[in-house]
């Protein structure tokens, strides 16, 4: 089975800086692989072993992010045998449709596929859509919240889907496209081997994507939220003394 | 108050009354979309919807099938903004006609208001480090409501202008079988005190260690993100942060939860928080009102005792 992740690469926001007048400094902070793709590599690992089929990465993103050679080795050594990226700084990717429609027009770049994997959501700004729009621009069958994929036969796949209330098995004709829920997996930390290896690993720069219609959402504002005062007394230890405190001062404060 | 036409689209019939006054509040024309039978829409008759459509989906069908009917619906209108439920058909549904209508789709929104001429959506990004606010520049809009963003109406008059949604299901996804899930959960949005379990307790068992603590205190008890998910410790309703249960008690004591961003989002409304957490350097005690650096398998057992 040939088997596409979709992998996002965002700025850590963890190392987010926040400026005095609450708006975002980003220029300093860090790319990663947006965390729940970690749970989609998995998936596409796993169903490649079952199937013995094979993994491809899909990125689309800026230079900053997609041209740096550790993001490219640590997406490899999670699973993929290769790497496919659309870099381009021309599009600014505001929104869902226009991030689904360079995807669409990459995975009709990528050759025949059986099934393209996309995260629950991206760490950064976790619309949850991507994935959803990508399978309806390219007339796939397209899933969220997959929380188990099941080899089915030829040209099938089951799929357990969890909603809020129940839980759906579902036979989906291939090729389809599937977000899969961050509860699928416990993705694997990379052994060193896959790390040594991932380095050699063949990586396609695709296209570009050439005009799209451009973003269709208009941002007006973006603030950190006003942040709480904290006391931050903070007593280092375990022993009777401290725990003593921590007892005195639930005592006070809320008992 | 603008004039047009919002929709509002429900998988759950129980979101419909808020959704459709905060539709009410902003446009002149509510039509709501649900998916049932007729039954169903006279049963949502008093929703606040001017019109109600329904559509009837099979046993082996899904309110998903419905996209491009619904879209063909919007597109009679020359502009229109549509609200879905932020359930996970919702946002399915949401991004199939998002594409229909050829737009993006904003999930999770947390507030939608009128300013100048054009409804503004917020919704927080980076994992909470930020709420950002933006609007559709296309005639039409796509938008999954999180619960609470609108207040519920006054009682409305019902209305009488029911009918089937024009169109077809189409494109249905074969279902095997359904069933359903069997969960309980706690209400933590009530709670005054919550004892808060992170990936730092090491076994499912030592939850009665937890549980005892509660117990003591007088407290539910709630949980990360992965101890929910990933362990399955405890159900997912019990887990706090911006993509959980968002609480706000007079105290709660969180036991080896790291304080990624994510999860203070949930909890940063707290009157106190008090941290136990091995890790000098985690970044919970820049949140914590009172912490200590330690052992938690050391500490509750001594705190147990102490306090009761
Ligand atoms: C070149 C570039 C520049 C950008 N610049 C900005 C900017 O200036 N401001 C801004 O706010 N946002 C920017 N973005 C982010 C973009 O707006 C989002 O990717 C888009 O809105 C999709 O929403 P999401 O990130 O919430 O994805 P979700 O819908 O939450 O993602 C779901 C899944 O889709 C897949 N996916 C999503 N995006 C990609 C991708 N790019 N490549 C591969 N797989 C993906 C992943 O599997 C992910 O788990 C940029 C993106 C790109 C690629
Ligand atoms: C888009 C997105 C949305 C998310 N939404 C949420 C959300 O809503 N809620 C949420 O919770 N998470 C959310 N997360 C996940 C979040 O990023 C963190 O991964 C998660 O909160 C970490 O949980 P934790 O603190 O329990 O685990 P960890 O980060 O693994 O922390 C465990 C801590 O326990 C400590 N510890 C270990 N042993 C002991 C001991 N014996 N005694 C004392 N301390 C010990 C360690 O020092 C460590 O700090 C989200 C992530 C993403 C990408």
């Amino acid at each position: 089975m040939k088997i596409i992740v979709c992998c996002k690469i965002v700025p850590n926001e963890e190392e987010i800086r926040v400026l005095p007048d609450r708006s975002l400094d980003l220029s300093a902070t860090p790319w990663k692989i947006s965390q729940y793709d970690l749970n989609a590599l998995e998936s596409g690992r796993q169903l490649a072993a079952e199937t013995k089929g094979s993994v491809t990465a899909l990125s689309v993103g800026g230079p900053s992010a997609l041209d740096s050679t550790k993001i490219r080795k640590d997406v490899l050594s999670r699973g993929a045998d290769d790497l496919k990226l659309v870099i381009d700084d021309s599009h600014s990717f505001s929104d869902s449709l226009e991030t689904a429609k360079a995807l669409a027009g990459a995975l009709k770049n990528c050759g025949a596929f059986d099934v393209v994997l996309c995260g629950m959501g991206s760490s950064d700004l976790y619309l949850q859509e991507t994935g959803i729009q990508t399978g309806a621009l390219l007339g796939l069958p397209s899933i969220n919240n997959v929380t188990a994929i099941r080899p089915a036969g030829e040209g099938l796949l089951e799929v357990e889907r969890t909603l809020e209330e129940e839980v759906e098995t579902l036979e989906v004709t291939l090729p389809a496209v599937l977000s899969v829920s961050s509860e699928i997996n416990v993705p694997s930390v990379p052994a060193m081997r896959e790390i040594m290896r991932a380095g050699k690993k063949p990586v396609a720069v695709l296209d570009d994507l050439g005009a799209l219609d451009g973003a269709s959402l208009e941002m007006l504002e973006q603030l950190a939220p006003e942040q709480q005062e904290r006391r931050q007394e903070v007593i280092e230890g375990d022993g009777d003394e401290a725990v003593e405190a921590l007892a005195q001062f639930l005592k006070k404060e809320c008992l | 108050m603008l004039n047009q036409t919002v929709f509002v689209i429900s998988d759950d019939t129980a979101a419909l009354s808020e959704l459709c006054a905060g539709a009410k509040s902003l446009a002149t024309r509510v039509t709501a979309i649900v998916f049932g039978g007729q039954d169903t829409a006279e049963s949502a008759a008093s929703c606040g919807a001017d019109a109600i459509r329904y559509c009837p989906v099979s046993e082996e069908g899904a309110p998903e099938d419905y996209a491009s009917a619904i879209a063909a619906v919007v597109k009679k209108e020359n502009q229109a903004f549509v609200m879905l439920h932020n359930s996970i058909r919702g946002r399915c549904l949401a991004g199939r006609i998002g594409v229909l209508l050829d737009t993006p789709v904003l999930t999770s929104v947390s507030a939608v208001a009128e300013e100048g001429g054009a409804l503004v959506c917020r919704r927080m990004v980076y994992g909470g480090t930020a709420q950002r606010s933006e609007r559709f520049a296309k005639p039409y809009g796509v938008a999954t409501i999180s619960g609470g963003a609108f207040e519920p109406g006054p009682a409305l008059p019902t209305t009488t202008d029911i009918a089937q949604l024009e169109g077809a299901p189409e494109g249905g996804i074969r279902r095997i079988s359904r069933a359903e899930k069997k969960e309980g959960g706690v209400n933590l949005v009530a709670a005054k005190r919550i004892v808060d379990v992170g990936r730092g307790l090491a076994a499912e068992e030592d939850l009665a260690l937890c549980r005892e603590l509660a117990g003591v205190l007088g407290a539910e008890v709630g949980c990360s993100r992965p101890v929910a998910e990933n362990n399955k410790w405890l159900p997912k309703s019990s887990y706090m942060g911006i993509t959980g249960v968002q609480v706000k008690p007079d105290v709660i004591l969180t036991l080896g939860v790291s304080g990624q961003v994510q999860h203070i989002g949930g909890i940063n409304k707290s009157r106190v928080i008090v941290a136990i957490n091995k890790d000098k350097a985690a970044p919970i005690f820049k949140s914590c009102d009172f912490g200590l650096v330690g052992d938690l398998y050391k500490i509750v057992p001594a705190l147990i005792k102490k306090l009761s």
